[in-house]
């Protein structure tokens, strides 16, 4: 099966929302895809779906986006694979998108297979690099390997050309004018799934706020050598002024929430400053901590691979140093104060 | 339904990520010298099939896509206590990405008669995550990522899996048959008897099927790849000071510096 791929036009960015309220990753996605759109000269398009939304699709308009498409129905309230799938399935084949991006979020990548099946779209999965070639081909690129190589996947003759994308890699775009009439380019669609047709039922949905790591300039995370005692790392980097994170090891044991989880399946960190505790270094944490200026790690194995990727590392039980290394930075503040 | 479910649980055999080096002259992954393994979140997918199987009765039934070899993660899977297996092997799958790839598996899914299909969360290898919703889309079923937890409700035709969700949970009632990606580490895997094992290793045999018993010759393999893999960057490592400190004043002072 092969397409006219001269037929497909535009820059899409799904604008992934939960109650009305858009998750950060959308606006990374605006953004990036407002640079890609104006590289390709294409039209960048923002589609919102869900229930009672269309100031979603006003904001995306206002941060970036030349129209927005607006799926509205409570059908789209809250997320489920099938309806959202079979939407987007419908707009893809009536639009034909050349470029489609969805943030890697759970419901993203939940999401991104149900559209590229039956499209037949080349996807890419959790990249962290996008960018255009001279013939407008998308070239995504993604870690493989713990980060130990990058991977540039193409689509050449597929399209659209999808991919789902890391959440914190890109700046959020901000809101332009707020003077400007934004619901012109706000276009209600056609909504082709009825409730009778879906597969599945969301029988109980539990969240609180969701903690964002990726925006932290000091991060303490601490890993299995916690052994169930998460305190030092809170209070490190309560005295740090920075946020708490974890290994998958961590969080899998219940110590963390797993929002605050780092690396292959969890978050990309930036931080000025990443303190990594009672971690091993294993390629999936590291994929996720490897773009922090520095990095300190705390071990009580001298050879733990950590300490091959951190800039500054004391073989020590966390439990010791952690405290100590508290109660100095706190001794400090209070000289200062 | 009182005659148990279909379960079918996909595996794959990846090399094992410690093992994999990359060559430095042309940036290509060096995988033949990594040994290959059942890959670790596919033992999640398995223990949840067995456990489900334990809830409603039925059968497991593993399958895998791969070259011969690949037998192995077959064998793991029943002597853990799979019933059988199932390789999809043939030429005509090399190359495939995750498009045909979620075919070959949803057609045999369906061949199989499949209530619940069960797969890890991702590959260690390539890491996508796309299968299960692939599987699921390609046969116009159901599905449930990221799952926690099942639930099954023979009664109703429904499984019922508590997904991990941004921030919390859900929990979603969905129709079989259904795909479902078990959150990696979700579970604790059962060793394998020592018995089954035996057998797995000695007697078990697994079905083979080959594109053309699938019907799926002509939308398989590298040609009907969308994807295609435009080039591999040894991303450049980040350099790193690497000093040892041997007292915790040391490491402060560093903190300070920096910060
Ligand atoms: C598909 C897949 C995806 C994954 N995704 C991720 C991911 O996103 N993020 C992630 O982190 N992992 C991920 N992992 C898991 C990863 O492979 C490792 O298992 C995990 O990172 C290990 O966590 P850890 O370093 O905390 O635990 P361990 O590897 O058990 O290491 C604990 C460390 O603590 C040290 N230690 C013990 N006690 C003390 C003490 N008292 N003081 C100081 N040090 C101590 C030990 O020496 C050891 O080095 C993934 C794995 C797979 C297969």
């Amino acid at each position: 099966m092969t397409v006219d791929i001269s037929e497909y036009r535009g820059v899409w960015v799904f604008v992934e929302q939960h109650e009305g309220e858009a998750v950060p990753v959308s606006w990374e996605l605006l953004s990036k895809g407002r640079e890609l759109a104006d590289e390709t000269d294409e039209p960048l398009v923002a589609l919102v779906m869900g229930d009672g939304v269309s100031h979603l699709a006003e904001e995306a308009v206002a941060r970036g986006a030349d129209h927005a498409l607006l799926a509205d129905d409570p059908v789209f309230e809250p997320y489920r694979a099938d309806p959202y799938g079979e939407q987007f399935r419908a707009l893809v084949e009536e639009r034909k998108p050349s470029i489609v991006l969805i943030g890697g979020t759970h419901t993203g990548r939940d999401f991104a297979g149900r559209v590229a099946v039956p499209a037949h779209a080349g996807l890419t999965a959790d990249c962290t690099e996008l960018a255009v070639d001279d013939e407008g081909l998308l070239l995504a690129s993604r870690p493989t390997f713990g980060g130990d190589a990058m991977a540039t996947i193409k689509c050449p003759s597929h399209r659209p050309q999808m991919a789902t994308v890391r959440a914190g890699v890109f700046d959020a775009s901000e809101p332009l004018d707020e003077d400007v009439d934004t619901t012109t380019a706000v276009e209600e669609v056609d909504v082709v799934v009825t409730e009778a047709d879906t597969l599945s039922t969301v029988i109980e949905r539990v969240v609180s706020d969701v903690v964002d790591i990726t925006d932290a300039d000091v991060v303490v995370a601490g890993g299995a050598g916690c052994e169930g005692n998460f305190q030092p790392i809170v209070d490190l980097a309560d005295a740090l002024g920075g946020e708490v994170a974890a290994s998958r090891a961590a969080v899998d044991e219940g110590w963390v929430e797993p929002a605050r989880q780092v690396g292959q399946t969890g978050k990309t960190v930036r931080p000025h400053l990443y303190i990594a505790a009672g971690i091993s270094g294993a390629v999936q944490h590291l994929e996720g901590m490897n773009d922090s200026e520095y990095v300190v790690a705390v071990n009580s194995d001298p050879n733990a691979a950590i300490f091959e990727h951190a800039d500054y590392g004391i073989v020590g039980d966390l439990h010791e140093v952690l405290p100590k290394l508290t109660a100095m930075i706190r001794e400090k503040q209070e000289v200062v104060a | 339904m009182n005659d148990g479910w279909n379960i079918v649980v996909c595996v794959k055999q990846v090399p094992d990520a410690d093992d994999v080096t990359i060559d430095p002259d042309t940036g290509t992954l060096n995988r033949s010298d990594a040994p290959a393994v059942l890959n670790r979140p596919d033992q999640n997918a398995v223990e949840s099939a067995l456990a489900l199987r334990e809830e409603v009765g039925g059968t497991v039934t593993a399958i895998t896509m791969g070259p011969p070899p690949a037998k192995a993660v077959l064998q793991t899977a029943v002597g853990a206590g799979a019933d059988g297996g199932v390789l999809l092997t043939d030429r005509a799958f090399g190359g495939s990405d995750t498009w045909p790839t979620s075919l070959a598996l949803a057609r045999a899914a369906e061949e199989l008669d499949a209530d619940v299909v069960i797969c890890g969360e991702e590959s260690t290898d390539s890491s996508t995550g796309q299968v299960p919703p692939g599987i699921a889309a390609h046969n116009g079923w159901s599905q449930l990522t990221y799952v926690e937890s099942l639930e099954p409700r023979p009664d109703e035709g429904v499984l019922v899996g508590k997904r991990d969700v941004e921030g919390g949970y859900e929990r979603v009632a969905a129709k079989l048959p259904v795909v479902v990606a078990m959150e990696f580490g979700a579970n604790r895997p059962r060793p394998a008897g020592l018995h089954r094992k035996i057998f797995a290793e000695t007697e078990f045999e697994p079905v083979e099927w080959t594109a053309a018993d699938l019907g799926i010759v002509d939308r398989v393999g590298l040609a009907n790849s969308p994807t295609k893999v435009g080039g591999m960057d040894t991303a450049t490592p980040v350099e790193r000071e690497r000093v040892r400190v041997d007292d915790v004043d040391e490491l402060y002072d560093h903190i300070m510096e920096v910060l």
